[in-house]
C-alpha cells in the first residue's frame, strides 16, 4: 500500500504502476522497497506499507550481486532463503501454492460437474445408454493421461500466454480424469432409483431433472463429499509432478514442482530449497485431508440421521 | 475342457500369425539387402561425364618440380607416458537421431565427437606449431600456381574392415557429397563449388584443386576425409533411411559395432581397433588411449553432475558458477583427495556463438528497430557479472576469436532501457499496457518466445526476461530438450532461440552458412533484385535468422571466391559490421 501525495495506491491488487507515477525516473514497475526508503529519507508524509515478504516471486534480489542460493535469514528478509537465481523462496511458494490451489479447485469442480451429470444419467436412464457409455468410459479411462499431457504440450504453440497454457493443462487433465467420478455416481443413482421415494416422486409426476437433482443427488452427496479432498490432493500432486518433470507450467511461473526440482539438483549445497518446498507440499496435503475429514463428518449419516 | 481347447487353439493361431508377421518383416529385410543396388556403373559414369572435375592420369604426368613435404620433423603429439587401456565414460545429453554424419538430423552435437574418434584427414593441423602433420597422407606438395595440392597416401592406411585406403575413396568422396541421395544441400554446395578437380595418378597418388587460391587452401584440401567406396556400393535414394543406424568402416582408432555397441536411446560404445594401421605411427601412437569410450545418455544435468561426482563419468564441464563455486568447491573432499581435478585453461580458438538468434521472418521481428530494441533490452552484463560471477566475457560479434579477421571496433549493443524504448517506439510500440508490456496502436503486445534446447541455461533466460520486462518487452521462455530444440530451429519455427554453434579451428570465419540468402529461402530474390513474394523458408540450414540481404550475398560470394588475404580480411570486417 502506497500513500503518495494524498492518493492511496494498492500495487499488489492493481495493474502496473511505472516508477514515474511516484516521482521516480524510470518507466518500469516501481521497486517499492526502494520507494519506501526514498519516502523515509524525504520525510514529506508519503509512505509505503510493505507486506511481510517484500520480494516478488520473479525478482532476482541478491544482496552481494551474485545470483546464488542463500540460506534463510531474518535479517535480509528472505525467511526461507533464495533459490539458484536469488529469488525469494517464500514468495515463490506462496504464489506457487496459490496457483496450485486454484488449479486444483477448478479441476475438482469441472471433474465433478462432468462426472455427476454423466454418472447420474447413466444410472438413471440405464439400458443402452448406460451400456454404451460404460464401454466408452472403459476405453477412455485407459488412455494414459501423463503421455497425453506430454503429447499435447509438444504441439501447443509456445507463444501462448501462461494463463492459456494453464487452461490447456487443466482441460487436458479434466478430459482424462472425469471418468472415475462416473462409477460412483452411477451406482449411487442406481441404488437410489429403486427406492420407494423415487417411485413416489415419479407417480406424483416429477420431471426427470427434478428427480435427479432434488431427490437423488442430495442422497448421493455424502459419497461425493468423501472424494473431494482426494481429488484435490490428486490434482495438486499431478501438477507438482508435471512441473517437476518439466511438462507443467512454463518457466518462470512459480510452482512447487519447479522448486522441488531445483532443490533436488542442489540438495547438498542448498537443502533449504527442497525442505521448504517439500514441507509446504506435505502441509497443504495434510490440511486438505483434515478439512475433507471435517466436511465428511458433518455429512455423516450415523451422526445426524435419526431413525424413528 | 472343450472351451479350454478352443482357447488354446485360438492362442496358438494368434501366435502363429504373430510369428508370421514378424518373420515376414525379417524376410523382407533380407530381400531388400539381397536385391541391393550396385552403383559401380553409375559412379564410373558420373566421373566420365565430368572430365573437368574427375581426371585420370598416370605417374608420368606428375609434375617433376614439386616440393614434397611430410611434416615429419614436427614435435610428437601426446606424451609417451600415456597408458593404453580402460574405459572412458562420457555423457550424451540426448541420443543422436542418426549415426549418419550427413543428411537430415545428422547435424547434432554428436557428429563432431564421432568425427574426432573415427576419421582421420589427409593431414592434421599441429596443435603447437600451426603446420601440418601427416595423417592418411605420407607427403604432400602444395602448388599455389595451379591451386592444387598433390598427395601421396600412406600405403599402410586401411579401413577398419581391412580394405586399403586408396585414391578411389577420395574420388568417391566427391561423388558422395555431391550426390542428391544424401539429402544434404550444404555438402552438395560445398563439395560442388569449393573444389574444382581431383586427378588420379595411381592408387596412392592424387591431386585436388580448388577454384581460388585461398590463404587456407592447403588446409581445405588436407583436411578432407575419405568416404569408403567399397562400403557405399549400394548408395541410392534410400540412403537416409537405410544408413540411419549403420556405421561405416573407419580410418581412425575407434570403431562401432552396431550390433553390440549401440543401445538405442541409452548408450553408444566406441571400441579401439586393436589392429589399427596407425597405432605405431608418429603423432598417433600416444593418443586414442582408452580401449573403450562409452557414451551414456543422461538427460538431466543435475543427475549428470551427481554421476560425475560418484565417478561414473570421467569428465564434466563446470560451466555454471554454481557448480564451480558451490557444488564442487576447491575444498570438496573429492577434490582434496585428488579424485577430481579442477582446471581452468585457455586456448586460442574461436568461441562458440552463444546468443539469441532472432528469426527475422516472424511478425514484428522483421522490423530492425524491434531487433535493436531487443538487443538493448537484453541485460547480458547482469547475467555475466551476477550469475556467472564475472567468469565469462561477452562476445562482441558473431565471429570473435579470428585474430586479424575479426573486427575489433564493433561493440555489441549494451543494455540500455532508454535506447530500447526509443527503438521500440520507432516501431510503433509507444504505450505500456496494464501489465507494463508495450503495446502498439493496433493493441499488439510486444511479446516473443525465447526457446532453448539448453535446459541448464534456463536461469539465464529468466534473468533476461525480468530485465526485458523493464523495457516493456515480454519474453516467454520455452525450454525444450536438446533434440527438440534443434529440430525447432532447423525447421525455422522459432521466434528467438538461444543456442551456440560449435566453431571449427579455421583461419577466418564462415558467413555463407548463417547469413547467405540461399540458406534462408528458396530463391529469395527475383532476377531484378526485388524480394520474391512467393519465396519459401528453407529448412535444415544454419541461417537461423533467415537473414537475406542481396548486398550481403554479393559480399559473401566474393569473400568465398577471394584469394587475397587482405581482401578476405576486409570483407570479413565489413560483413561483421553489416551483421
Amino acid at each position: 500500500m502506497v500513500s503518495y501525495e494524498g492518493n492511496l495506491y494498492f500495487p499488489t491488487y492493481s495493474a502496473f504502476h511505472p516508477g514515474t507515477e511516484f516521482g521516480l525516473d524510470y518507466q518500469y514497475e516501481t521497486n517499492y522497497r526502494e520507494l519506501k526508503q526514498k519516502f523515509q529519507e524525504e520525510g514529506t508524509g508519503n509512505w509505503v506499507l510493505m507486506p511481510p515478504v517484500t520480494f516478488n516471486p520473479y525478482e532476482n534480489s541478491a544482496q552481494d550481486n551474485i545470483f546464488r542460493p542463500r540460506a534463510p535469514s531474518i535479517e535480509n528478509g528472505h525467511y526461507l532463503g533464495t533459490d539458484t537465481t536469488s529469488r525469494d523462496i517464500l514468495s515463490r511458494l506462496i504464489y506457487g501454492t496459490r496457483i496450485a490451489l486454484w488449479f486444483a479447485l477448478a479441476f475438482t469442480l469441472s471433474v465433478y460437474l462432468i462426472g455427476i451429470i454423466i454418472g447420474c444419467a447413466m444410472g438413471y436412464f440405464g439400458g443402452i445408454f448406460d451400456l454404451l457409455f460404460q464401454r466408452f468410459i472403459e476405453i477412455w479411462s485407459n488412455i494414459p493421461f501423463l503421455y497425453m499431457v506430454i503429447i499435447v504440450f509438444s504441439v501447443v504453440p509456445s507463444g501462448l500466454p501462461t494463463s492459456a497454457r494453464i487452461m490447456i493443462l487443466l482441460s487436458v487433465m479434466v478430459l482424462f480424469s472425469w471418468t472415475s467420478m462416473t462409477y460412483y455416481m452411477r451406482t449411487e443413482t442406481y441404488r437410489e432409483k429403486s427406492r420407494d421415494y423415487v417411485s413416489a416422486a415419479r407417480i406424483m409426476g416429477a420431471s426427470t431433472g427434478r428427480i435427479i437433482f432434488k431427490h437423488i443427488l442430495p442422497n448421493a452427496m455424502s459419497t461425493l463429499i468423501t472424494f473431494v479432498p482426494f481429488t484435490i490432493i490428486a490434482a495438486i500432486t499431478a501438477i507438482t509432478a508435471l512441473d517437476f518433470l518439466g511438462f507443467g507450467l512454463p518457466p518462470p511461473t512459480p510452482s512447487l514442482g519447479e522448486l522441488l526440482k531445483q532443490g533436488t539438483s542442489s540438495l547438498r549445497t542448498a537443502p533449504w530449497i527442497v525442505i521448504s518446498a517439500f514441507g509446504t507440499l506435505v502441509m497443504i496435503l495434510t490440511l486438505i485431508t483434515f478439512v475433507g475429514e471435517a466436511i465428511r463428518e458433518s455429512f455423516d449419516p450415523k451422526k445426524f440421521t435419526i431413525y424413528e | 475342457m472343450r472351451n479350454n481347447e478352443v482357447m488354446t487353439k485360438k492362442i496358438c493361431f494368434a501366435f502363429a500369425i504373430f510369428l508370421a508377421i514378424t518373420g515376414c518383416s525379417r524376410l523382407e529385410d533380407e530381400n531388400s539387402k539381397s536385391e541391393a543396388i550396385d552403383n559401380t556403373e553409375e559412379v564410373d559414369n558420373y566421373y566420365l561425364e565430368r572430365p573437368e572435375f574427375f581426371s585420370f592420369k598416370t605417374l608420368e604426368d606428375l609434375p617433376a618440380d614439386l616440393k614434397w613435404t611430410s611434416g615429419d620433423d614436427l614435435s610428437e603429439i601426446g606424451s609417451e607416458k600415456a597408458k593404453k587401456g580402460g574405459t572412458e565414460y562420457r555423457r550424451l545429453q540426448d541420443f543422436p537421431r542418426t549415426l549418419r554424419t550427413v543428411g537430415p538430423d545428422s547435424n547434432g552435437s554428436f557428429r563432431p565427437l564421432l568425427n574426432d574418434y573415427v576419421t582421420i584427414s589427409l593431414a592434421g593441423t599441429h596443435p603447437d606449431e600451426f603446420d601440418f602433420y601427416p595423417g592418411l597422407a605420407t607427403s604432400w606438395a602444395i602448388d599455389r600456381d595451379s591451386k592444387t595440392v598433390f598427395v601421396r597416401l600412406d600405403p599402410n592406411a586401411y579401413w577398419s574392415d581391412g580394405h586399403p585406403v586408396t585414391t578411389e575413396d577420395f574420388f568417391f568422396m566427391f561423388f558422395f557429397y555431391q550426390s542428391e541421395y544424401i539429402v544434404a544441400p550444404w555438402y552438395n554446395n560445398w563439395y560442388g563449388t569449393q573444389y574444382s578437380n581431383i586427378t588420379r595418378y595411381d592408387d596412392h597418388t592424387f591431386s585436388i584443386s580448388v577454384p581460388t587460391d585461398k590463404p587456407d587452401m592447403a588446409s581445405r584440401i588436407l583436411g578432407l576425409r575419405p568416404v569408403p567406396r567399397h562400403y557405399y556400393y549400394d548408395l541410392a535414394d534410400n540412403f537416409t533411411e537405410y544408413y540411419q543406424w549403420k556405421f561405416p568402416p573407419t580410418t581412425s582408432a575407434y570403431t562401432l559395432d552396431t550390433e553390440k555397441d549401440l543401445q538405442k536411446g541409452r548408450s553408444i560404445k566406441l571400441r579401439r581397433n586393436q589392429d589399427w594401421w596407425a597405432k605405431e605411427k608418429k603423432h598417433f601412437r600416444y593418443r586414442f588411449n582408452a580401449d573403450t569410450i562409452s557414451f551414456n545418455v543422461i538427460r538431466d544435468s543435475s543427475k549428470y553432475f551427481e554421476t560425475f561426482r560418484r565417478g561414473e563419468i570421467d569428465l564434466f564441464d563446470l560451466t555454471l558458477s554454481e557448480d564451480w563455486y558451490e557444488k564442487l568447491p576447491n575444498d570438496a573432499p573429492e577434490v582434496l583427495k585428488g579424485y577430481i581435478q579442477k582446471t581452468v585453461f585457455y586456448n586460442q580458438h574461436p568461441r562458440p556463438t552463444y546468443g539469441l538468434w532472432i528469426n527475422t521472418n516472424q511478425k514484428f521481428l522483421d522490423n530492425k528497430s524491434i531487433r535493436v530494441g531487443i538487443q538493448h533490452a537484453s541485460n547480458w552484463k547482469l547475467v555475466i557479472e551476477n550469475f556467472f560471477r564475472g567468469d565469462y566475457q561477452r562476445m562482441q560479434t558473431s565471429s570473435d576469436g579470428y585474430g586479424e579477421f575479426s573486427n575489433k571496433n564493433i561493440r555489441s549493443r549494451e543494455f540500455n532501457l532508454d535506447k530500447a524504448q526509443a527503438a521500440f517506439s520507432d516501431a510503433g510500440f509507444k504505450k505500456r499496457g496494464s501489465d507494463g508490456i508495450l503495446i502498439n496502436g493496433e493493441g499488439d503486445r510486444l511479446s516473443f518466445t525465447v526457446s532453448t534446447g539448453y535446459e541448464r541455461f534456463k536461469d539465464i533466460l529468466t534473468i533476461l526476461k525480468e530485465e526485458a520486462a523493464k523495457a516493456g518487452l515480454e519474453l516467454i521462455i520455452e525450454t525444450l530438450d536438446g533434440t527438440a530444440g534443434w529440430k525447432k530451429v532447423q525447421e525455422k519455427k522459432h521466434e528467438i532461440h538461444f543456442l551456440a554453434f560449435a566453431v571449427g579451428l579455421e583461419m577466418y570465419p564462415r558467413f555463407w552458412e548463417t547469413y547467405h540468402s540461399e540458406n534462408a529461402f528458396d530463391k529469395a530474390f527475383l532476377d531484378d533484385g526485388n524480394v520474391n513474394p512467393d519465396r519459401k523458408v528453407k529448412t535444415q540450414t544454419n541461417n537461423l535468422e533467415l537473414f537475406a540481404v542481396p548486398e550481403m550475398d554479393r559480399m559473401i560470394d566474393s569473400y568465398r571466391e577471394s584469394s587475397d588475404k587482405d581482401e578476405i580480411q576486409e570483407y570479413s570486417e565489413k560483413k561483421i559490421t553489416a551483421v
